[in-house]
């Protein structure tokens, strides 16, 4: 496990919002991110952890899964493309915790 | 919600302290947030799938702005009903401290309109004008018509008044030529008063090819602040005289007038009832402004600023439009509504005040059968006068602006009979004088 703080920074890329998430952040208290397509798991585990641990709450991941999503195959006009593939990562957080994207965001 | 009135500094001003209850407000953004999550589209969801969660973050604010805003005017409206306030212009509404946190208080400032009471008019004197079309009046006035259709012939003699002469002018001062001193092919007519009297007088007696060199002081007054009160010369020289030339009266003239059978006694005929109405038109002019002018004078009137700042601004769109109407830059010509602060208040007293009187008297409305006398009227000057009264009657609307001029007309009538009202005898030029 990896203990440079830089390479956490790098880790998670943006949260992944859609039904699907939402339904697991119900159902099994998870939270779906994008990240790196080269980290792994403990990374994550740590970057989540270090990221949005508050002074007087630390959150704490129970399990990291992660999933490798392939690029779509794209076509313009003759021209046949594929987009980039990226890794998801759907963190389990401990039962009673959770996080809040927008929290501290004034609209 | 509760509400106390407060008298205020400006004696239109009031004053409403009220309150929402912020509970109240609360359930209303829930109920429209779950409204709106029906419908809401977001990337990453199918439409209406979002979760209230996330609606809420997003319109949150938004939402409760609304309903806020919502609430703050219901509970005003509902003061005014309640205190039968009648409101001019738009309301100021500020918020306020609170010391109780479950209900939000505010302060509604707005001007109420102002009692008007009609003062007494039989002291206002009021001249009408009278005057009897005389046949002198006529002949002037086509003497005018025939001036207004001088032609100019190229004449061999000296300049003298009243010709027209096509000059090259160069002004010098000090030896320079001056900006705007100089012109080529330059029609100047001679007794027209567009050039300054020395310029004229120095080019009367001068005949075709000529070239005269001459000294001219600009007069202190001059418009141009550069040149006023200076010493100049110019150079002059008059390319061709032309003398003036009335068209004849004849046939060819009324023709060119419109009268398609050329006849003389037809052109008198028609100036004639022209004149009249023109006459008749100025006449109930100068008796309005009298009349608009008297009951403004005998009714003491406070009027709200707020409706007064909306005329102004009224003004200045109007303005505006009519000039960008005539392909002027508004970026180059600021209009501001303060210019017209005066012209604003006066429209706003009559304003108040003819909707008094007409309160007073249901019987100054425009009656239908005036109202057709006016367009008949005014259709009389066109060439197929039942199309335009068919054109008028042919939309509601179009009525509107005649329903007003018959408005008017009663209330004028109407403060007259109560007025000091004379008929004074008065000049053909003085009455056509001053455009009023």
């Amino acid at each position: 496990m990896s203990t440079n703080v830089q390479r956490l920074y790098q880790v998670l890329l943006a949260p992944q919002i859609s039904e699907k998430a939402t339904f697991l952040g119900d159902k099994f208290n998870q939270v779906v991110f994008r990240v790196a397509a080269d980290a792994t798991k403990p990374e994550i585990k740590a970057a989540v952890e270090l990221l949005f641990s508050t002074p007087d709450r630390k959150i704490e991941v129970v399990g990291v899964q992660v999933a490798n999503v392939r690029g779509k195959t794209k076509r313009f006009g003759r021209v046949q493309g594929t987009r980039k593939g990226w890794k998801k990562a759907f963190v389990r957080l401990a039962a009673d915790q959770e996080i809040s994207f927008a929290e501290g965001v004034e609209l | 919600m509760q509400e106390n009135q407060e008298a205020a500094v400006n004696p239109l001003e009031r004053q409403l302290e009220m309150s929402v209850v912020l509970a109240d407000i609360e359930q209303d953004v829930q109920q429209r947030l779950s409204r709106l999550a029906r419908q809401v589209k977001m990337p990453g969801f199918r439409p209406g799938k979002v979760p209230l969660k996330l609606v809420a973050q997003q319109y949150g604010v938004q939402v409760r702005s609304e309903a806020l805003g919502e609430a703050v005017q219901r509970a005003f409206g509902q003061a005014v009903v309640e205190q039968k306030l009648r409101i001019a212009g738009t309301p100021r509404i500020e918020p306020r401290q609170s010391e109780d946190s479950s209900r939000l208080e505010f302060r509604a400032v707005f001007e109420v309109y102002p009692e008007v009471q009609i003062g007494d008019l039989s002291t206002s004197p009021i001249e009408r004008p009278v005057y009897e079309l005389a046949d002198a009046d006529v002949d002037k006035t086509i003497d005018v018509l025939r001036k207004q259709r001088t032609t100019y012939e190229a004449a061999d003699r000296a300049a003298a008044e009243g010709d027209r002469i096509q000059i090259n002018f160069v002004g010098r001062r000090d030896g320079e030529p001056f900006p705007g001193g100089s012109g080529n092919d330059y029609p100047v007519t001679i007794g027209a008063k567009a050039m300054l009297p020395d310029f004229e007088a120095a080019l009367t007696g001068m005949s075709a090819g000529e070239t005269k060199t001459f000294d001219l002081t600009f007069p202190a007054d001059y418009h141009s602040q550069d040149l006023a009160g200076q010493q100049v010369s110019f150079e002059v020289s008059v390319l061709a005289v032309e003398a003036a030339k009335l068209p004849e009266l004849d046939a060819d003239f009324a023709r060119a007038l419109g009268i398609a059978d050329g006849d003389l006694a037809k052109l008198r005929e028609e100036v004639k009832t022209n004149l009249g109405r023109e006459i008749k038109k100025r006449v109930q002019a100068r008796v309005k402004q009298q009349a608009m002018d008297a009951l403004l004078a005998v009714t003491p009137l406070t009027v709200p600023k707020s409706l007064v700042e909306e005329e102004s601004k009224l003004l200045a769109d109007n303005m505006r439009k009519d000039m960008q109407g005539r392909g002027m830059d508004m970026d180059k010509l600021p209009i501001e509504p303060a210019w017209f602060g005066e012209a604003a208040l006066r429209r706003v007293k009559l304003g108040l005040i003819i909707a008094e009187v007409l309160k007073n008297n249901q019987d100054l409305h425009a009656q239908p059968e005036q109202i057709r006398a006016l367009v008949q009227e005014q259709a009389q000057s066109f060439e197929q006068p039942e199309e335009l009264v068919r054109w008028y009657y042919a939309e509601r609307q179009r009525l509107g602006p005649i329903e007003a001029v018959v408005l008017e007309d009663n209330v004028v009538e109407w403060v007259t009979r109560h007025a000091q009202t004379v008929d004074k005898a008065i000049g053909f030029d003085e009455l056509m004088a001053n455009a009023a």
